[in-house]
């Protein structure tokens, strides 16, 4: 096939004049569309999982009931899957948040580990401090951290037009050296058998709600963060400017908005909440900065941020989802032997078939 | 000509959904022969020759080679059959050499690859010599010049056994020395039995080199002329439109369905000199995006309420003046001043808030954000301004409502200002583009083409709301292709040749033919209209 047709300017510059007239769907069929596919996409992949599953030896129901249930079966659940879904959104919003932009922060992690770092340094530097002055002190660190590591890759890319996407990477591993030196050599834990940091100072903790399972408050700051971010993307003439970029970057650019600017203002905005992350975790869950601590957020947050589809209001809603897949996963693991990876294998199908659903909506739209 | 013509089109037929784009076509080329291609933006030249290289497929017509009929239902059978084009924009891998480009996607011959390449660069400089195509065969192509990368796609062709060869435009990025070296290799290539199709606008090129050509304007074929039985004024006139008639007579044009005489006459009787002056601009010099200095040196003063056009054929530094006088492409040097502020080394913003408005020739690409709104594209440019903001948040709930209302006053055909904007017609994206820019209560106000593609109801909407930005005082600058259009619509016309003015003229003295003379690069002026 050959026709080549240009969709908008047409032959030699004169464009169609009749184009299909926009059409009134209500603001129902608008919602069915958007919601049904990722519904579709989701029991979609559970069923392919379980078919993987059940083919691999194992008995998929069980498995499945134990990745979905595990998180509400106790409050014990709840708290371990609230606490996982503080670093996986907040490793989203640092990928989603450049992303609207059109820049990539695959850097997360090393953003994490350097935010853990820099709490961790004020948390042991300043132990006696009170918590009012502590505990600020320790997150805001952890943010400053975060954001000038992103911000190295956002001064390369605005002023040497270093691809982002390189950058970020490679500082990642960067960081671990960083992080191992710190763990090793400069506030080393001899008896932790693992490389650690000391404790932290009492005042850098996040208090605790509740008793037996106690959850730490860093849940509750992310949930206004995610309501903050929700209302400053929609409000705000900045977050206005970063959805247009995304949208459009030649006509942003025209109509008076500063593109390349923006774009490094992205990524050290992400790096900054990839720096929390790591500081929370420090402050609420660790106690102290340990090696291996970034876990595969980096990756369950560029998961989370493209299902969201640059949307903030989902995707705390889809980090909480994927967070009770991660901690379903182990208790799968207890009861029916299946590997946790599994969950990721799950986790990756959904996305895919979300991807997929695209196409397949264009086509029924298009065939109405 | 020879009994068999090397090609012969017949009745081609493209359509574009309900625009056709071609109209029975019929082209005939010989061997030994140059042939122009001419005609303004939409003639439908390049989707012609496009057909003939297999990137569209028509809906009906023939094509015969050499006495056979031809089957090409894409570029593979196009070059299988002995056509070639060089395109305006090249597919080259920057990072390879000439030879690599060159043999890139054919079977190379001699057993082994380094054989294959080394018996290539012979061929390849044995092509170069034969046809005095000027190329270092081990060079890396992101080191050459435009002109010599033309001349390896040029070669690419001629590689592939090319016999007939078709040109699109190819000086517009050419230095004037680089154009004389074409033509003569051009030339060498006919002598040797080839024959080559030159898409152009640019009548003095066509007559320098071209043995024959055909006019085309709407679609049509409007006439094939003999290089002898022409010149410049003549074809001039067959250009701008003397196929219709004379062309006050020119009925079905826009500006006469504007019923522009009436309402125009009142608004032109104002002689320029009696503006005050609103924008002023010195010797700016404006870099395209091939590093070209396209605008040099240009001056330009325009007052308060008047409308100032350009007419000229694409490429001609349209785009390049309208990102110039909006503050989006930087100017290399010179000065622009807006209502007495300097806004020569200011951010983009600040030209918006200057009061500068621009409607691009590019809706898509530089007018809307496709996934957003009406509202949002309403909004965009302005969403700074302390009118959009309440307590520092944008006020989206008094923003919708200003949408309701430009799409009220506007006619915007759409369900609600939530209608994403990549969603309405072409007609009704210039609409919102219209509102945004008109919202910005603009004291300068840039259009490029902005009738562009839109029916009769719609231009003269467009009209009407020109006239009445220009009646509160805003000063107007309308670039456009149509000529009629530009005539229309000013109080002075400009005609713009390769970024520079080639004629001014108050719209009561107006001589169609002269400002299609000039816009096509022919300086002579005589008095009296048509050849």
């Amino acid at each position: 096939m050959s026709t080549m047709q240009k969709s908008e300017t047409g032959p030699g510059g004169s464009p169609p004049v009749a184009k299909p007239e926009a059409r009134g769907p209500g603001i129902l069929t608008n919602i069915a569309w958007t919601v049904v596919p990722y519904v579709a996409s989701v029991v979609l992949a559970f069923f392919l999982g379980g078919l993987l599953i059940q083919l691999m030896g194992y008995n998929a129901v069980d498995a499945l009931r134990a990745v979905l249930t595990s998180s509400f079966d106790t409050s014990f659940g709840m708290v371990e899957t609230l606490h996982k879904w503080v670093p996986i959104v907040l490793c989203a919003y640092a990928f989603a948040i450049p992303l609207a932009t059109g820049k990539f922060n695959i850097g997360a992690e090393g953003q994490m580990l350097l935010g853990a770092t820099g709490g961790a340094a004020v948390g042991i530097t300043f132990s006696d401090l009170p918590m009012v002055v502590l505990l600020p002190a320790t997150l805001v660190a952890g943010v400053l951290a975060g954001a000038l590591w992103a911000g190295i890759a956002a001064l390369l890319l605005v002023r040497f037009r270093v691809n982002e996407i390189l950058s970020t990477v490679l500082l990642n591993f960067v960081s671990f050296k960083l992080i191992d030196w710190v763990a090793t050599r400069v506030w080393p834990d001899a008896g932790a058998g693992h490389p650690a940091t000391t404790p932290v100072g009492d005042g850098a903790r996040l208090p605790l709600l509740g008793s037996a399972p106690a959850m730490h408050s860093g849940v509750l700051l992310v949930l206004a963060l995610a309501i903050f971010i929700a209302v400053a993307m929609r409000f705000t003439p900045t977050g206005f400017e970063m959805r247009a970029v995304g949208d459009n970057l030649r006509a942003s650019m025209v109509n008076g908005v500063r593109t390349s600017r923006l774009a490094g203002a992205g990524l050290v905005i992400g790096g900054g909440l990839g720096g929390l992350a790591g500081a929370i975790d420090v402050a609420g869950v660790h106690g102290r900065m340990l090696e291996g601590m970034q876990s595969n957020f980096l990756i369950l947050g560029i998961i989370v941020g493209l299902m969201a589809r640059g949307s903030m209001l989902a995707l705390p809603v889809v980090a909480f989802g994927i967070a009770v897949l991660e901690y379903g996963a182990g208790t799968m693991q207890l009861v029916s032997a299946v590997p946790v990876e599994m969950v990721l294998v799950i986790e990756a199908l959904i996305l895919l078939l979300l991807l997929l659903s695209d196409l397949v909506r264009d086509r029924l739209r298009s065939a109405r | 000509m020879t009994a068999t013509p090397r090609l012969a089109m017949t009745d081609v037929v493209k359509t574009f959904g309900p625009v056709r784009a071609l109209d029975t076509v019929s082209l005939e080329v010989g061997a030994n022969e140059v042939h122009g291609l001419l005609g303004g933006n939409g003639a439908g030249k390049t989707t012609l020759m496009n057909v003939l290289f297999g990137l569209y497929k028509a809906d009906s017509g023939t094509v015969l080679i050499d006495g056979k009929a031809a089957v090409i239902n894409s570029p593979k059978d196009a070059i299988a059959l002995g056509v070639g084009m060089v395109h305006q924009t090249f597919l080259q891998v920057d990072t390879y050499t000439v030879t690599e480009n060159i043999v890139l996607g054919t079977a190379l011959e001699g057993g082994s690859h380094s054989n294959g390449l080394r018996a290539a660069r012979e061929r390849i400089v044995e092509l170069s010599e034969r046809f005095g195509l000027e190329v270092d065969p081990d060079a890396v192509v992101e080191d050459l010049p435009v002109g010599v990368r033309q001349r390896v796609e040029i070669l690419k062709a001629l590689f592939r056994g090319a016999q007939v060869l078709i040109l699109d435009e190819p000086t517009t990025n050419l230095t004037p020395q680089e154009v004389d070296a074409l033509f003569a290799s051009l030339r060498a290539m006919v002598k040797e039995g080839m024959s080559i199709i030159l898409i152009t606008h640019k009548i003095r090129e066509t007559l320098a080199v071209c043995d024959k050509m055909t006019v085309m304007r709407d679609g049509a074929r409007v006439q094939t002329l003999d290089r002898a039985e022409t010149d410049a004024e003549h074809l001039a006139a067959v250009m701008v439109g003397e196929s219709h008639g004379s062309y006050e007579t020119a009925a079905p044009s826009t500006a006469v369905a504007l019923g522009a005489t009436a309402e125009g006459a009142t608004h032109k009787q104002v002689v320029h000199g009696d503006f005050a002056p609103a924008i002023r601009i010195e010797s700016v010099t404006v870099r395209n995006d091939h590093g070209v200095d396209l605008i040099h040196g240009f001056d330009l003063t325009v007052g308060e309420g008047e409308i100032v056009g350009f007419a000229g054929v694409a490429g001609n530094g349209q785009v390049e003046l309208a990102e110039a006088l909006t503050g989006v492409r930087p100017l290399l040097s010179g000065s622009i001043t807006v209502q007495g502020t300097d806004l020569t080394r200011a951010q983009t913003s600040h030209w918006l808030s200057a009061g500068v408005a621009y409607v691009p020739e590019d809706r898509h690409r530089d007018g809307i954000l496709p996934k957003a709104g009406i509202t949002e594209n309403l909004i965009l440019g302005s969403h700074r301004g302390r009118s959009a903001r309440r307590a520092g948040l944008i006020d989206w709930k008094a923003a919708r409502e200003r949408a309701s209302v430009a799409i009220d006053k506007f006619s915007i055909r759409a369900n609600s200002p939530a209608t994403r904007a990549g969603d309405l017609s072409g007609g009704n994206i210039q609409r919102v583009i219209l509102a945004r820019a008109f919202a910005h209560e603009p004291r300068l106000l840039i259009l490029h083409n902005p009738t562009r593609g839109l029916d009769i109801g719609s231009t003269r909407f467009v009209y009407e709301q020109i006239r009445e930005a220009a009646d509160s005082g805003c000063a107007i600058v309308v670039i456009s292709e149509d000529l009629d259009e530009v005539i229309a619509i000013s109080d002075r016309v400009i005609a713009l040749y390769q970024g520079g003015q080639a004629g001014e003229w108050p719209s009561t003295e107006v001589d169609p033919y002269e400002v299609g003379r000039r816009m096509t690069g022919l300086s002579t002026s005589r008095t009296g209209g048509a050849a």
